[in-house]
């Protein structure tokens, strides 16, 4: 029997056409532009909304428009309202980051750059703001070229150096966990100097390395990785992985029960990679950048409420990194009374974030010559269950930015101001 | 309606192309976006050398697009700060890989060509990712800027002066599609069309196949190695996602996209993925989607791609 469509049924095209308009309603969405008397100060956030950083990015994403919000309900910047102008960077995709950094900068002309989370954009958009001349905060790309050796006049940085996550964590390390590592390395800059952050910390502790391995970005399956590291048998496995990486690297050593014969542990850790490992393979020594649970210090209660209401969620380290980073072009422009970068530049050179932004014991601040945010750091262990549910962090001790961050000179930053 | 003569095509397109910088800004587009428009554009356009005039269809050719950055940007960096030198360089090192790894495969046909393009790129990507002290591993090759144009008599600044820099582009393009466009006019050309056609008439007739498609097979990835060197140049940058296979696939969609049989289709596809990419991308997370969903459509109604579409409506 022959099945033909019926005549005035629903046909495949008149289908297919359906579905594509719907498709263009999504994008051709409404652009509702209030009126508004002066044109608004205009910062521009380039960062990944999609690929292995889109958690971490959209986060980050998050606390920028906490900031934005509270920047606009206590004046604007200069008296003007402040706009976030977003642009998906990708994960891992320098061209496509780097055409949105040139979008953001020439069309749209904004006055800050933000971005981005993967150390190697970073250090691309970095290029293109200081070619511009525009004010350029990196809220979390780690690697220490950022604001080491090819560090900017206009490019600063909220989060750590991976050398000060290294001074910081490694003595706890060595304590906990002994002396003989094992490397498991994401091949890329933030793993490279992350690890060469800890050799060099860990070398003034007598620490011996018993081998490593490079994993590419994006790998799923370790378990090639962690049969040579048992065989090595070291004291400690270090997993400098992160993201989706450290997840599955974490959770296949728990399966091969690798946590019963070493310690696992390692560098910089992350809330985003905790909750999404089982209670068992939520081990080890870590450093955290920042952490939701300080019962003791002033504003954060503030800021985990104000985040939980937006998203349902404590806020992590990445929502901080993005709230600081707005904050601070906020700050800069206020501060030097002007949106000529060379100036906010100055003023927030040497800057100290005000404590309902800094949120943490000691106010944080940015380096004079290198334009290093010189936060605390939380040193502690990682815990199947907390206080709360969103508490899978104990932190063991707040270590001071001052005794982590090594002397200027060990940076390999030397600043050129514009004449 | 009589038919639109193909001059007049040409001459509208290579109006838009001098005028682009001009009015890229009043319809939201910026320089920059043009400028990469015109430079995936020579790619797509060298790709369809290959797969449309030759009906070779090669996935791999994001290999030779990376050769050419890398050996620009790393002559530039290492070597000497010559943007010329940088280009030439970038285009001889893909030419060269290419006339060596075409020998090898101009013998298979289909499938086993594309398969077999696809696996050598495979080995210059992960050469380029895993060879860190020498190619900067995943971070690509940083450090480095194009260089100012030095022609004796006056020095053309391209790394401020993006229009500048546009114009340098497009001079490049113009050649580049200018020896092509008389290539496929000669009667080597011609040859490439008859083993596009019917290829076992064409042996027969005593064409040697296999040299024709290695000559086709290079001279086309030697057009893609210099858009690879202008789009490292464009960028101040380069990494190994330029030679990744997705990379390769999408200059395959955009020369299906703009229609593979004709010589400017590739350019039109080029231009409506960078663009349609530039804008979905700000609006939504999940500009892929779009992309893909154009993707399907064109080639489900429109099979001979967008300028297909648009010569068959200039005969009706």
């Amino acid at each position: 029997m022959a099945t033909r469509m019926p005549k005035h049924g629903v046909n495949r095209r008149t289908l297919l056409k359906a579905a594509a308009a719907t498709g263009a309603l999504q994008v051709a969405g409404p652009f509702i532009i209030a009126a508004r008397g002066e044109e608004p100060v205009k910062i521009g956030l380039d960062n990944p909304l999609t690929g292995t950083y889109a958690a971490v990015g959209k986060n980050e994403l998050i606390g920028c428009q906490l900031a934005l919000e509270q920047i606009n309900a206590k004046g604007g910047i200069l008296g003007r309202q402040a706009e976030l102008l977003v642009e998906d960077s990708t994960s891992g995709d320098a061209g496509t980051a780097v055409q949105k950094a040139r979008k953001l900068i020439e069309r749209d002309k904004v006055n800050f750059l933000l971005g981005n989370v993967n150390s190697a954009l970073a250090l691309a958009m970095a290029d293109v703001s200081s070619e511009k001349g525009v004010l350029h905060i990196v809220p979390g790309g780690h690697t220490d070229a950022v604001t080491g050796a090819t560090c900017h006049w206009n490019v600063f940085r909220v989060c750590n150096t991976t050398q000060m996550e290294a001074n910081a964590v490694t003595p706890t390390l060595i304590k906990n966990a002994g002396k003989k590592w094992y490397f498991i390395t994401p091949d890329y800059a933030f793993g490279h100097t992350l690890q060469a952050g800890l050799e060099k910390a860990g070398g003034k502790a007598g620490y011996t390395k018993v081998g490593g391995d490079l994993t590419p970005l994006g790998t799923t399956d370790f378990s090639s990785y962690l049969i040579k590291a048992q065989a090595a048998n070291p004291d400690v496995i270090i997993f400098l992985t992160q993201g989706d990486d450290m997840i599955n690297a974490l959770k296949q050593a728990v399966q091969f029960g690798l946590d019963k014969r070493f310690h696992l542990a390692g560098g910089q850790q992350e809330l985003e990679a905790l909750e999404g490992l089982p209670p068992e393979a939520r081990i080890g020594t870590w450093v955290f950048e920042w952490y939701w649970n300080q019962p003791n210090v002033p504003h954060v209660k503030d800021f985990v409420d104000a985040i939980k209401k937006k998203t349902g969620r404590v806020p992590t380290a990445r929502t901080w990194f993005g709230f600081a980073s707005t904050w601070s072009c906020a700050l800069a422009a206020n501060e030097a009374k002007s949106l000529d970068a060379v100036k906010m530049a100055k003023a927030l050179s040497g800057l100290k974030l005000p404590p309902e932004v800094s949120l943490m014991p000691d106010q944080a601040f940015y380096r004079v010559g290198q334009n290093q945010l010189i936060p605390n750091l939380f040193v502690g262990q990682a815990q199947a269950k907390g206080s709360a549910p969103d508490d899978l962090f104990k932190v063991t001790e707040v270590v001071k930015g001052t005794d982590a961050a090594g002397t200027l000179e060990e940076t390999g930053c030397k600043m050129k101001w514009p004449v | 309606m009589k038919r639109v003569p193909a001059v007049a095509w040409t001459g509208l397109i290579w109006l838009v192309l001098l005028t682009m910088p001009y009015w890229m800004r009043a319809v939201g587009g910026y320089t920059e976006l043009a400028s990469r428009v015109l430079v995936l554009g020579l790619a797509a356009m060298s790709l369809n050398f290959l797969l449309g005039f030759t009906g070779v269809l090669s996935f791999g050719h994001a290999a030779y697009f990376g050769l050419g950055a890398y050996g620009a940007a790393m002559t530039i960096k290492y070597i000497a700060p010559s943007t010329p030198l940088g280009i030439l360089v970038g285009v001889a090192t893909g030419t060269l890989a290419a006339m060596v790894i075409g020998a090898l495969i101009a013998r298979l046909r289909g499938v086993y060509f594309a398969m077999v393009t696809i696996a050598f790129g495979q080995v210059f990507y992960f050469i380029a990712f895993r060879w860190n002290s020498v190619t900067g591993g995943d971070d690509g090759v940083t450090g480095w800027k194009r260089q100012a144009l030095d022609l004796g008599l006056a020095k053309i600044d391209l790394l401020g002066n993006d229009k500048a820099f546009y114009y340098f582009i497009l001079a490049c393009f113009a050649i580049a599609v200018t020896l092509m466009w008389l290539l496929l006019r000669s009667p080597f050309g011609r040859t490439l069309l008859a083993i596009r056609e019917n290829e076992r008439r064409a042996r027969f007739l005593g064409v040697p196949v296999e040299r024709h498609i290695w000559l086709s097979f290079v001279i086309s990835c030697c057009f893609v190695s210099l858009a690879g060197t202008l789009y490292a140049l464009l960028n101040n940058f380069t990494d190994p996602r330029a030679l990744r296979w997705d990379q390769s696939g999408n200059f395959v969609i955009m020369a299906v996209l703009g229609g593979m049989r004709s010589f400017w289709g590739p350019l039109i596809g080029a231009a409506i993925f960078v663009v349609l990419q530039d804008y979905v991308s700000s609006h939504t997370e999940n500009w892929m989607s779009f992309i893909g969903l154009f993707f399907v459509l064109v080639v489900l109604f429109f099979p001979r791609g967008v300028l297909g579409i648009l010569r068959r409506k200039g005969m009706a």
